[in-house]
């Protein structure tokens, strides 16, 4: 991670704000802070806050960064922003945004694991109960990961990106509730194909990352995903049954049906 | 008045208070424009957040992208609406003459001398601005009447099944105002859809 980029951070947040790196990907890194972006007497330092920051990228144009920058900061927080109207489906609230600068600040999610097993995303908790891994508790998890996934394709949305650790279980009553994180792919899409990919992409990560138990891992995230498909009547099973035929479909040929790109 | 900073600009000062029993609203409202504050409707406020995303969306707007109005409590007013009509935001968060809770904001650069004289030109009796004072005041169903033309818009559309994206651009266009013939279509890109909206309108 280059200091460049941490003091160019700091210096658009001007210091007052402490930030602490938690991850970096392709397109944004992820601070955390404590510091509310706008509101006063909420900065303590039980609060945590979100920060994902695009930075610019010095092999663009300037201008071309400047537009896709703003583009994509704005992508993500609409998708958000509408996603968090939507009844029954768990996302970060979007706090601030500021697509100038390729800036969102979002609510933190997530706990840490006991016994060292890390942050609290669907990843660590089936390596967590790896002891175990046929569990009730392991079964309603993914139970209410896949309905998480139902509602949101139900709305006609696409995460894009979903993987085990796109997946972030927050406690509630005893139980964990799953929340989506990560939209930067995300869109807005009615297409079965698009649909198709995504659960695609979830199948491969739960196979590449818990191969011995994936097959049911997989079986239980299908079942939660087909319950709220079957809320909805005839209807509903039409096109319950439209994505799992694409589904399979996808399963024969890989995520990219076209070969260009 | 109670003064606050927004960490990322320290430059500026932000005073914020809450008056109620406003007797004179309406002489207010005469010369609101030429006042140093943003008198804010109370009754459109629900929350301290609600109120300051709108003052760091400002100031956002003003440091990185441009000012669409003429000052930065101006600014605030723009910001509290969710569409970008500027005359719109102003009737419909901003005082009239029977207002009798106001909120009263006002952002001020560090350079210049603060002006205090809220006090004085409000006939009305100064509360702390909480969270449970704008709670016992707010107003949800006006809150829904000025915030819930984008939603229904979003509602209307999706029963039409024309994408989100598409959405947002024609509400920009039009202002909230689909007529129900034009729901039936399914709009594909955004040059049909800036078509159909200039249609629209023309309706």
């Amino acid at each position: 991670m280059s200091k460049e980029l941490i003091e160019r951070v700091s210096n658009y947040l001007n210091n007052n704000v402490q930030i602490e790196l938690i991850s970096q990907g392709a397109e944004a890194v992820v601070f955390i802070t404590h510091s509310h972006p706008y509101l006063p007497n909420a900065s303590d330092d039980k609060e945590q806050y979100i920060i994902k920051y695009r930075p610019a990228k010095k092999y663009r144009h300037p201008a071309i960064d400047k537009a896709l920058t703003k583009h994509r900061t704005l992508s993500e927080s609409r998708i958000l922003a509408k996603l968090s109207q939507i009844d029954g489906i768990n996302v970060p609230k979007l706090i601030a945004c500021d697509v100038y600068n390729g800036c969102i600040w979002l609510e933190f999610l997530g706990v840490d694991l006991p016994n060292q097993c890390g942050f609290s995303n669907l990843k660590n908790f089936l390596w967590m109960s790896v002891a175990d891994p046929y569990s009730q508790l392991v079964e309603d998890v993914l139970i209410k990961v896949g309905r998480q996934i139902g509602l949101l394709q139900w709305n006609d949305y696409c995460h894009g990106d979903l993987t085990t650790s796109n997946i972030v279980l927050v406690p509630e009553n005893g139980t964990w509730s799953a929340f989506l994180i990560d939209f930067g792919l995300g869109s807005s899409s009615n297409l079965v194909e698009d649909k198709a990919v995504d659960l695609y992409v979830l199948e491969r990560a739960i196979i590449s990352t818990h191969s011995s138990f994936a097959d049911k891992y997989n079986q239980w995230i299908m079942q939660g995903f087909s319950q709220i498909y079957e809320l909805h009547g005839k209807s509903g099973l039409k096109k319950l049954k439209e994505i799992t035929r694409r589904f399979e479909d996808v399963r024969l040929r890989g995520r990219k049906r076209s070969m260009i790109g | 008045m109670t003064e606050t900073m927004i960490p990322q600009f320290p430059d500026y000062s932000i005073y914020a208070g809450l008056y109620v029993e406003v007797a004179n609203s309406k002489e207010l409202h005469s010369v609101v424009s030429n006042l140093p504050f943003a008198f804010i409707e109370a009754d459109t406020i629900c929350s301290r957040e609600q109120l300051f995303s709108a003052v760091y969306k400002a100031l956002i707007e003003s440091s990185f992208n441009k000012q669409r109005t003429k000052t930065l409590n101006s600014e605030c007013i723009l910001s509290l609406s969710p569409t970008s009509n500027i005359g719109e935001a102003f009737k419909r968060f901003g005082i009239s003459e029977k207002t009798s809770r106001i909120v009263v904001l006002s952002i001020v650069a560090k350079t210049e001398k603060a002006i205090l004289e809220a006090k004085e030109l409000i006939h009305g009796v100064g509360v702390d601005l909480t969270d449970e004072a704008l709670e016992s005041g707010y107003d949800l169903g006006l809150i829904k009447k000025v915030c819930s033309r984008c939603t229904q818009l979003f509602e209307r559309l999706k029963k039409a099944n024309l994408l989100l994206t598409t959405s947002r651009y024609i509400e920009l266009q039009i202002g909230g105002q689909i007529p129900s013939t034009f729901c039936g279509r399914i709009i594909k890109n955004i040059s049909e859809c800036h078509s159909a909206a200039r249609s629209v309108t023309r309706r």
